[in-house]
């Protein structure tokens, strides 16, 4: 990842400017550690932080077109970006950069050329010849964006709030994929019957083109089923790639949790199973309230990038598209199904996209997501929901597509039981007691009343426990405007549900807590009643697995009930 | 590097005190981007920031003794660590960490085992038995240590101001070679070698004897267990660290690791004297080389971070930090955490070339000594902030307490610049490698004059900076500094236009206090500018002031004078050197 800044039309040419655009810019330093660039023209400014992944010796940014006429800032990965080169037989490229090909895209084909890039991405583009410019976002918003404009009439993009939020009036999220128009997206109910071995395609291909990779990389390995399939994918076809040659045919993994969590028990066996070189990093809840650290993905990738790992391949998305989530067993019908994958899908840049990367970038790593593969998401998406629900007399669990599309007898991804292992959030796995001290610590330093006043302080989503008010004073101090609260979602949601979705049970919307857990009581009680009164014909998949689960999910589920009543 | 930050008896155990303290140190964190740590007692906190050398996966801090009532937090590299667990045979020790012995140490020894370490660190330790504390920083002050006091009776201890420098009513650096102690309430110097008194030394020059420390000193610093290089110009004292090294490399623990050819390093602007002659070195070596382009512009852009990182408003500082601040972050940027470089070299043996005019051996020998002692203002904090903003670290073989000792022994009149005898600068060096069988140069680089670091990247980076000063410089502003900046008030308009940016990021009158000032030519300390009475009247800091002295000392003596062939030539390479004195007109 890179961290890009751009100013434009602000009416000010002066050094005093440049240094401020400078100034602002070393802000998003965290996620290109590796050079910095200005390019300035008149009273626009293009600003560029580099993490060098691709072409470290040339690549320096901002690029231009052969003429210099059309400078662009971008942050992001193009990976058709040979093939679009290609395409442009007339043109001369300065550099090796895979970001170079999009000053020469514009300069052929105007505009609409930004559904031609397979990658992640967001850029400025400013075209000196009429003093226009042109900025855009990624399909999913998996690169994060902002946008804000100044009292002076000035336009602000920035990749992180930081860069702008104290020199605009008011600033938003950009929103991702603006030009983007793929068949989901109208959540129409789509009826193409589940073919396992196309999905299976559509997603080895997806992980086979992030690969694309001149520095040392590795996978997140959580050792739940999306990272397990990442991993396994990746080491099998990790073999022939460019990569391979420069920095060995072993692939690296990496887990976080605290001592003993379920995390790091599952990824070492998945490790060991797929024979990589695993690298497990512990910490201690003390650690982490000390630290005032976000996410154990956070600090997992300080340790990763100390290694000298520039990129890894992680899991995000699988769960929005394939209704992942535990919620989803209550899901009434295929359309109702559907229609939240669909409104997960295009809220993830405002939750798991946005950790995703923030966290890794924190730190100058890279996190690539092969779930969010345009194309992948196309096939994915165009299957008959009726496959993804839930059914427990048939055997299926949450996220079966999935599963079975990597159910090869012959020559196995994944062991069976890890195959067919039900889902556990991040959050839990990194071992139990780290929701609980989160909320131990948070209920430490909230007194009741000042939870009690929380409206008249916070009148905008107002925090409703006091984990929620904890986090929240901390934003502030960073982030004191306006608009810095109103890019942060809201609304009622439980276990990760839309609003739309709390209408699936009733019992819902009086217990609102925003982790897994709330979902997996019900989730349990659902079985445990179906079980005791018809015990299902246990074979050898799911069935065991969710056994397996139930003793530890009973432990955790009376922890925080607790902490909830509070 | 590390980035420490300790605050002590700060009488304010809350949580709220924890997290300033957290946040404080996170403005350190460059400084070790690989992990932080902190350590609470009562109203005591030590804060580390991590750059991983050694042990990267056991040896996070604060590091402690076995019975974890003796806590520690070290920014530095312990060379002789191993020996030192050695000693300890009846301690166990949880980590790899070259730094653990510190605690164990103090556990044995008491507050008198400082001499005993051989590296370079600041360190802060905390021994919870009595509550008392120790901080020391290392003989000549290459780690970088500052001390503050706070209006609640605390002491605060930090790598660099900028993490203290708001929360102190007052502070200092630290002096390095110095001790504090809480139980004493005072600072002693530990370090006490004959040189520090500055009486003239006699014992006789030998090359061999020379060559050999320096060897010592090179190869010791080649522990680490991490991908490193060496900060390459293609100036004498470079070469020499880069030749060694290269010469060692194999057969050592770090060349099995990662591999036995030396990475090397250089930056200039495009075509700049330093890009051509490490070339060449670097060819002659055979190193992995690799080059860094900058451009004026770059370096203008730079500036701000510059300063607020090397945290001086030094001219001279400021010139040479640039380059070496964008060098470090492509350094860092190919997977390198440590570089060996080579500074110290010129105020050891009078490489400064002022050092052409000292009138006797006396005279020559004292500044020498005056020059080491104040590394810790110029060329160390330089060399140490430069590389730590981007979290690489640099190791200064010729600061080695042997080496320097052995160095200072020398009976100064072989210091002495002799056109007369064929005895450039730094004679007693080159000629120390100068081994004909197994050559560590080639001769005309042995023999090759000195370019000081600013001109080398490019005769135009000062010539762009000075320009650049001049734009956003008034002749009203440099009219009123005086009164503006009654201390250190600055002379030139590149001066006013650092001072200003210092200023923004350290307002208090503390931080000014820091950094040094007084009348010098061409690096001189204050007391050598009476070496030459036109010398005051034109006080340039850059090395080109002294250069047009040099160049005219020795237009006469040079030209008619039979030098011997070896040292003659590179003294006739001054062609290179002239275009710089353009620039001199400047400053009248």
């Amino acid at each position: 990842m890179c961290g890009i800044l751009a100013v434009l039309c602000c009416s000010d040419d002066s050094q005093a400017k440049r240094v401020r655009v400078l100034e602002l810019s070393r802000r998003l330093k965290h996620r290109g550690p590796d050079w910095s660039g200005l390019a300035q023209h008149g009273d626009c400014f293009l600003s560029h932080q580099r993490l060098a992944i691709i072409d470290p010796a040339s690549g320096d940014q901002p690029l231009f077109n052969g003429d210099g006429s059309i400078i662009v800032t971008v942050n992001g990965e193009i990976y058709n970006h040979e093939e679009l080169r290609k395409s442009l037989p007339s043109h001369k490229f300065r550099t090796g950069s895979d970001c170079d090909v999009i000053a020469h895209l514009y300069e052929e084909h105007g505009e609409n050329f930004i559904d031609m890039l397979d990658g992640i991405f967001s850029f400025v583009l400013l075209d000196k010849r009429n003093n226009t410019f042109l900025a855009a976002r990624d399909a999913i918003g998996v690169t994060p964006l902002y946008i804000g404009w100044g009292l002076d009439g000035s336009v602000w993009i920035s990749s992180e709030m930081k860069g702008l939020n104290d020199d605009c009036e008011h600033f938003e999220a950009f929103p991702p994929g603006r030009w983007y128009n793929p068949p989901w997206f109208s959540e129409t109910i789509p009826s193409v019957p589940y073919d396992p071995l196309v999905l299976r395609k559509a997603f080895e291909d997806a992980v086979i083109k992030r690969l694309m990779t001149d520095v040392p990389f590795g996978v997140l390995l959580s050792g739940g089923l999306d990272s397990s399939l990442v991993a396994s994918v990746t080491a099998r076809h990790l073999a022939g790639s460019k990569a391979a040659e420069q920095w060995g045919t072993q692939l690296h993994s990496f887990c976080v949790g605290l001592e003993g969590s379920p995390d790091l028990k599952a990824a070492k066996e998945v490790s060991e199973y797929l024979g990589t070189v695993h690298h497990e990093f512990h910490f201690t809840t003390y650690d982490v309230t000390s630290i005032r650290a976000s996410t154990p993905m956070f600090l997992m990738s300080r340790k990763i990038k100390s290694l000298g790992v520039k990129m890894v391949i992680s899991g995000e998305g699988s769960d929005e598209i394939f209704g992942g989530y535990l919620y989803f067993h209550k899901a009434p019908n295929k359309e109702e199904f559907h229609r939240e994958t669909c409104r997960k899908i295009k809220a993830l840049h405002q939750y798991d996209c946005l950790r995703a990367n923030k966290a890794t970038s924190a730190w100058g790593l890279e996190a690539r997501v092969p779930f969010l593969d345009k194309e992948f998401i196309n096939t994915a998406m165009s299957i008959d929901p009726e496959w993804k629900m839930i059914k427990p007399e048939l055997r299926r669990m949450e996220k079966w597509v999935l599963r079975k599309a990597f159910d090869d007898e012959e020559n196995p991804y994944l062991p069976k039981h890890i195959l067919y292992r039900q889902k556990e959030q991040f959050s839990d796995g990194v071992g139990y007691s780290w929701i609980d001290g989160l909320k131990a610590h948070a209920a430490e330093h909230v007194t009741d009343r000042m939870m009690l006043n929380a409206k008249k302080i916070y009148p905008h989503n107002t925090p409703t426990t006091k984990e929620g008010y904890y986090y929240r004073m901390i934003f502030e101090r960073f982030f004191p405007q306006n608009s810095a609260r109103l890019t942060v979602p809201g609304g009622p949601s439980v276990a990760c549900s839309t609003a739309a979705a709390m209408s699936w049970d009733a019992q819902w919307s009086s217990n609102p807590d925003p982790s897994g857990r709330a979902a997996l009581g019900v989730h349990l009680s659902a079985y445990e009643a179906k079980k005791a009164a018809a015990p299902l014909a246990a074979g050898t998949g799911p069935e065991d697995i969710i056994n397996n689960k139930k003793a530890r999910m009973v432990e955790v589920a009376a922890a925080p009930a607790v902490a909830i009543s509070t | 590097m590390c980035g420490i930050l300790a605050v002590l008896g700060c009488a304010d155990a809350s949580l709220a005190r924890r997290s300033r303290v957290i946040e404080l140190s996170r403005r350190l964190r460059h400084r070790g981007p690989d992990w932080s740590g902190i350590h609470c007692f009562e109203d005591c906190y030590l804060a580390h920031q991590r750059l991983a050398i050694m042990d990267p996966t056991s040896g996070d801090q604060p590091l402690y003794n076995e019975d974890k009532t003796i806590v520690v937090t070290v920014n530095g590299e312990i060379y002789n660590h191993e020996e030192l667990r050695g000693k300890l045979k009846s301690h166990k020790f949880s980590t790899g960490s070259d730094c653990e012995v510190i605690a164990h140490l103090y556990e044995e020894y008491g507050e008198d085992f400082v001499d005993m370490l051989d590296g370079m660190f600041s360190f802060v330790l905390l021994d919870t038995r009595d509550k008392s504390f120790i901080v020391a920083r290392d003989a000549i002050g290459i780690t970088p240590l500052y001390m503050g006091w706070g209006l609640d009776g605390s002491i605060w201890f930090a790598s660099e101001m900028k993490a203290l420098s708001d929360d102190c009513e007052r502070f200092v650096s630290f002096l390095p070679g110095h001790l504090y102690s809480s139980k004493n309430g005072g600072l002693r110097r530990w370090y006490n070698p004959p040189w520090y008194s500055e009486r003239i030394p006699s014992t006789p020059y030998d090359p061999l004897v020379l060559r050999e420390a320096f060897e010592k000193a090179v190869v010791k610093r080649l522990m680490t267990d991490v991908p490193f290089g060496v900060l390459l110009s293609g100036g004498l004292d470079s070469s020499l660290v880069a030749a060694v090294a290269s010469r060692h490399l194999a057969g050592t623990k770090a060349a099995r690791q990662w591999g036995s050819q030396l990475h090397t390093f250089c930056i200039g602007l495009k075509g700049s004297p330093d890009l051509r002659a490490a070339r060449e070195v670097a060819d002659y070596l055979g190193t992995l080389h690799h080059e860094f382009h900058f451009t004026v512009q770059e370096g203008i852009d730079a500036l701000e971070e510059v300063i607020y990182h090397i945290e001086t408003y030094d001219v001279t500082t400021i010139r040479a930090s640039t380059p070496m601040f964008l060098m470090s972050r492509k350094i860092k940027s190919l997977g390198v955490k440590m570089v060996l470089s080579g500074e110290g070299s010129d105020e050891i043996f009078g490489g400064y070339l002022y050092f052409h005019k000292a009138p006797n051996k006396e005279e020559f020998h004292e500044e020498t000594c005056r020059k080491i002692k104040a590394l810790h203002l110029y060329d160390c904090l330089r060399a140490n902030k430069s590389t730590s903003a981007w979290g690489l670290e640099a190791r200064v073989p010729f600061l080695d307490k042997s080496f320097i000792n052995i160095a200072m022994e020398i009976d100064p009149d072989w210091k002495m610049i002799r056109p007369d005898l064929g005895r450039i600068e730094k004679w007693v060096l080159r000629n120390a490698f100068d081994d004909e069988q197994n050559p560590f140069l080639p001769k005309h680089i042995l023999y090759r004059q000195k370019e000081q670091f600013s001109d080398g990247v490019g005769y135009s980076w000062i010539d762009g900076l000075k320009d650049h000063a001049n734009e956003h410089v008034s002749d009203a502003m440099l009219m009123n500094a005086s009164f503006v900046y009654p201390e250190n008030t600055p002379t030139t308009k590149e001066a006013y236009y650092y001072r200003t940016i210092f200023e923004k990021f350290f307002p208090k009158n503390a931080a000014r206090l820091t950094v040094p000032g007084g009348p010098s030519v061409a690096c001189s300390t204050a007391k050598a500018v009476e070496w030459d009475a036109s010398w005051s009247k034109n006080l340039d800091p850059s090395g080109r002031a002294a250069l047009g002295v040099h160049e005219a000392a020795y237009e006469g003596p040079a030209g008619p004078t039979p030098a011997p062939e070896d040292s003659s030539s590179p003294i006739n390479g001054l062609p290179q050197i002239q275009p710089g004195l353009v620039a001199g007109t400047t400053v009248s």
